[in-house]
């Protein structure tokens, strides 16, 4: 392994999070489909689909709803690139390796046999191994579209209306909003350990080191929370979040209301 | 470890996440209770923390790197309850914002890692560091074998759910439709991965936090060292007789999950194994046709299955003529285990405390 | 507008007494000790402030000035001593009270060392209207109170802004917002003017002053002595825990070994040629102009 070989695989993992953040406030700020829809909406709907296709039991409903999500993608203004890269290719590359001995050991009617018979495939295995990942992709590719197409916050105060608990969308806002503040700090102490380790560390060491890292990121988020409690109690923070829900359904709210829930009704009914 | 979209049927979802709500909601009206306004940041922020811990690449001894959960410092630090919100709202903003895990599946990966992953944590650390001062070695090996065991138990979990899944949920051609490995492929699989990195990585990192702060900050291990503290609010409390509530419920939903296993047809948990493969004129289901595995056994899937060897194999006691039967019984059996480890581990703790009151 | 008289609300009266005229003391801490983990911050504090005073709390990091701005804005109590806020002994019950509360973190506000503390909500916007709402007012005079505040910021191009995108200048201006928004009556500012470029200290100061000029009480503490003078009319130093002096910034910065002591200058030392000798310093290194 290079030297500060763990350290840089790590902040290339930091720096990743953040572009992803930045990526999906510019595309939530595009005037597209999605964009256009109340968030309510969008996580109704795209969340039924996602059920859809869980429920569906045919390969061929999946990739029906496969095409309905890039057909969104597509007039959601969010490139077909990007989803391929980013989503994509990696859930191919995790799934696909994951799926691949599925095809030999399930058992089921052969249709091929190779290295003399101690290997065959058989179409049940071809079957199952397609619509694992059929499935993987599609469900992943709805949940990335709302995330791509809506604020954070957005998709908070829409838990909100659907009777979440008010601590649990409370904690969800803080949580998100100080990783990145914690990241950004864990990156800085990490830059400045890599920049001073010369040479390569033995195993031992650079287990120590990693764990002080995490030590002092541990004392910090203890400190920053008990600060963070004061200042809410200084603005009047009694236990109670109030916060202020400003969703209003248009018609057009409604219509795509109407078509996530039939499409996905559809999927389910076909796919049973 | 986290289980993506597609991996669960929507039924193991459904019942996963039932599970988790209501982990979730007795320990967060557990924690109101306990920290009054106070939960919403300190759960925040340390769930970011948890969260910032998963994307460590951790070294590890013998030379690879590997991925902790955080779930044993979390329950160190703020005692089960606590761990059990953090670490959810982790896996949940994972999951929501960078499509780490599902969310079909989040209610199911909540439960391992969060809610099962906790109380084996938190529970073994009590156990092992009992009685121990703040500052002594064995607290930092109590972490580590926490830690190892904690994961290790939040995968075994999770290969039981996705081994189950190709039993139950089949079309009418036998095709699984969700993931489509069973017991004798899914759990060693799991299992392998996790005794070594993943186990290794959350050892790692929860003794190296608790060696760190013996030295820095040793109020943070104040509120699970069983002994009281100060006038401070702990952030976690030591253990009480309440806790064992939590435990029955811990087992009653880990019985919950057994009748699923009773609904399958057959010799449910012995379907797949390699001596079926053996046996000529095997059922149907297994290599129609020419049985062209000519009675051999793929030597691999031998190897994987010796790894996995319950003490009932085929879960089924062998006087016992019907498999759904055997299930319960095996199930009882394994539940009045842990209820008996539990009981003993309790009743060593509360002695412990009696004959020992230091500050 | 101000005046304890109109913060007196008769349910909570502690003293029994009603009808309370009007009370020159804002705040009267008497003998306040507070300990953080075992180890004292504060020891035998006695202060007064009254109404409409403009303060700079001068001390050196350690002295106990954020401690003491915490015990102000009622977040931390103190282990011995006591405060009082308008003829009240703040307590953690008199806190959970309602009435007072609502009344009391509407009029007293603290601005933090730290914006990223203070900075705890998805948007900049959601922020500026956390403390509103928390107040339960109502909704449109929430819109309404955190559009204008964000215009008088000049910030209202970042109101769909998420904090962790903002630069130093900017957290520090949506702080400011985020109390200025509920009209306080006293500001309590933690080093509101560090690790800022010139032109945005500057921008601080300026608005300081302006409370000043509206009879606000004002708290700043700050270790850059440049700008005391600009932002108060009395000077409080701490040391240790403890007030060591309080006058005028006149009689105050010309004490130089008052200064020295509690490690607000430092002796510089500098050498003409073969002439060395040092003084106490109160400029940037920047400009350095003496006689000798």
């Amino acid at each position: 392994m290079k030297r500060g070989g763990f350290v840089e695989s790590t902040l290339i993992g930091f720096t990743r999070a953040l572009s992803r953040a930045l990526m999906s406030e510019e595309i939530a700020r595009r005037r597209g489909l999605l964009q256009s829809l109340d968030p309510r909406v969008r996580v109704v709907g795209l969340f039924a689909l996602v059920l859809a296709v869980t429920l569906s039991r045919r390969l061929t409903v999946v990739l029906a709803l496969f095409v309905v999500a890039v057909t969104i993608a597509v007039f959601s203004r969010v490139g077909i690139g990007t989803l391929a890269k980013r989503v994509w290719l990696v859930v191919l590359a995790f799934t696909g390796v994951i799926a691949l001995p599925a095809i030999f050991i399930t058992p089921g009617t052969s249709i091929a046999t190779f290295a003399g018979g101690s290997l065959r495939i058989t179409a049940q295995g071809l079957a199952t191994a397609t619509l694992l990942i059929a499935r993987v992709e599609t469900a992943v590719t709805f949940t990335t579209l709302l995330m791509l197409c809506t604020p954070w916050s957005h998709v908070l105060k829409a838990l909100r209306s659907f009777h979440v608990p008010q601590e649990a969308i409370a904690m969800l806002a803080m949580t998100h909003r100080y990783v990145f503040l914690l990241v950004e700090n864990a990156s800085q102490m990490f830059e400045s350990r890599q920049s001073r380790t010369v040479g390569r560390l033995p195993g031992p060491e650079r287990r120590r080191m990693t764990a002080r890292t995490a030590g002092v990121l541990l004392s910090k988020s203890i400190d920053l929370s008990s600060d963070v409690y004061m200042a809410m109690q200084s603005r009047g923070f009694r236990g109670d979040i109030r916060i202020l829900s400003d969703f209003d359904m248009r018609v057009w709210d409604y219509v795509g209301l109407f078509a996530f829930l039939c499409a996905g009704s559809i999927a389910v009914w076909t796919g049973r | 470890m986290h289980i993506p979209d597609g991996y669960l049927s929507p039924s193991t979802c459904a019942t996963l996440y039932v599970a988790a709500i209501a982990g979730w909601y007795a320990a967060l009206k557990r924690l109101k209770r306990l920290l009054l306004s106070r939960v919403v940041p300190l759960i925040s922020v340390f769930a970011a923390f948890a969260f910032v811990i998963m994307m460590f690449n951790l070294p590890l001894p013998g030379g690879t790197t590997g991925h902790a959960v955080g779930v044993t410092i979390a329950a160190i630090v703020l005692g089960p309850s606590g761990a059990i919100l953090a670490i959810s709202i982790a896996l949940a903003i994972q999951a929501l914002f960078f499509g780490d895990g599902g969310i079909t599946t989040l209610g199911a990966n909540c439960f391992n890692m969060a809610i099962v992953g906790s109380l084996v944590a938190y529970a073994t650390y009590r156990l092992i560091a009992a009685g121990a001062s703040i500052a002594s070695k064995r607290r930092v090996t109590a972490a580590a074998v926490a830690g190892y065991l904690a994961v290790n138990a939040a995968a075994l979990v999770a290969g039981a759910e996705l081994g189950i899944q190709p039993l139950l949920f089949r079309d009418a051609a036998g095709t699984p439709l969700y993931s489509p490995y069973p017991f004798g492929v899914a759990l060693p699989v799991m299992m392998i991965g996790h005794l070594t990195f993943a186990g290794l990585a959350e050892a790692v990192i929860s003794a190296g936090l608790v060696a760190y702060l013996q030295v820095a900050d040793r109020n943070l291990l104040q509120g699970s060292s069983g002994v009281p503290v100060g006038t401070e609010v702990p952030l976690a409390t030591p253990v009480q007789a309440n806790s064992q509530r939590r435990l029955w419920m811990a087992v009653a939903l880990l019985m919950l999950l057994t009748p699923f296993g009773i609904l399958a047809a057959g010799t449910a948990w012995s379907e797949w194994s390699p001596s079926e493969f053996a046996r000529p004129g095997s059922p149907a289901q297994i290599g129609t046709g020419a049985n062209v595995l000519r009675g051999t056994i793929p030597s691999g899937m031998q190897r994987l299955a010796n790894l996995w060897t319950a003490p009932f194999p085929g879960y089924a006691p062998s006087f016992v003529k019907s498999a759904g039967f055997g299930y319960l019984l095996s199930a009882m059996f394994g539940v009045g285990f842990l209820l008996a480890l539990s009981l003993l581990a309790q009743g060593y703790l509360e002695r412990r405390r009696a004959t020992r009151y230091s500050r | 507008m101000l005046g304890c008289s109109h913060f007196f609300v008769p349910a909570v009266s502690q003293s029994g007494q009603e009808g309370r005229s009007l009370l020159a003391l804002l705040f009267e801490l008497q003998d306040v000790g507070f300990e953080y983990e075992r180890l004292p911050a504060l020891r035998g504090l006695s202060l007064e402030v009254a109404e409409g005073e403009s303060i700079a709390l001068l001390g050196a990091n350690g002295s106990g000035k954020s401690t003491l701005l915490r015990i102000l804005d009622a977040l931390y109590f103190p282990s011995h001593g006591s405060i009082s806020f308008c003829g009240q002994h703040l307590s953690p019950e008199l806190l959970t009270q309602n009435g007072f509360a609502l009344s009391f973190r509407r009029r007293v506000a603290l601005v933090f060392q730290n914006p990223d503390v203070q900075l705890f909500n998805p948007t900049v916007f959601d922020e500026v209207a956390f403390g509103p709402l928390q107040l339960e007012w109502p909704r449109e005079q929430v819109l309404s109170r955190v559009s204008a505040t964000l215009e008088l910021m000049q910030i209202a191009h970042l109101r769909d802004r998420p904090p962790y995108r903002l630069s130093g200048g900017e957290k520090k201006r949506v702080a400011l917002a985020s109390v200025i928004v509920l009209d306080p009556d006293v500001l309590l500012l933690d080093e509101p003017t560090s690790t800022l470029d010139p032109r945005s200290q500057s921008q601080i100061v300026d608005l300081i002053q302006e409370w000043k000029g509206s009879s606000k009480t004002v708290i700043t503490a700050t270790h850059q002595l440049e700008i005391v003078e600009d932002i108060a009319e009395r000077i409080v130093v701490l040391e240790e825990g403890k007030v060591s002096a309080s006058g005028r910034p006149a009689e105050v910065l010309s004490n130089h070994e008052l200064l020295l002591r509690a490690n607000l200058v430092h002796a510089h030392r500098h050498s003409h040629g073969t002439f060395e000798h040092s003084h106490p310093h109160l400029h940037s290194h920047s400009k350095h102009e003496h006689e000798h």
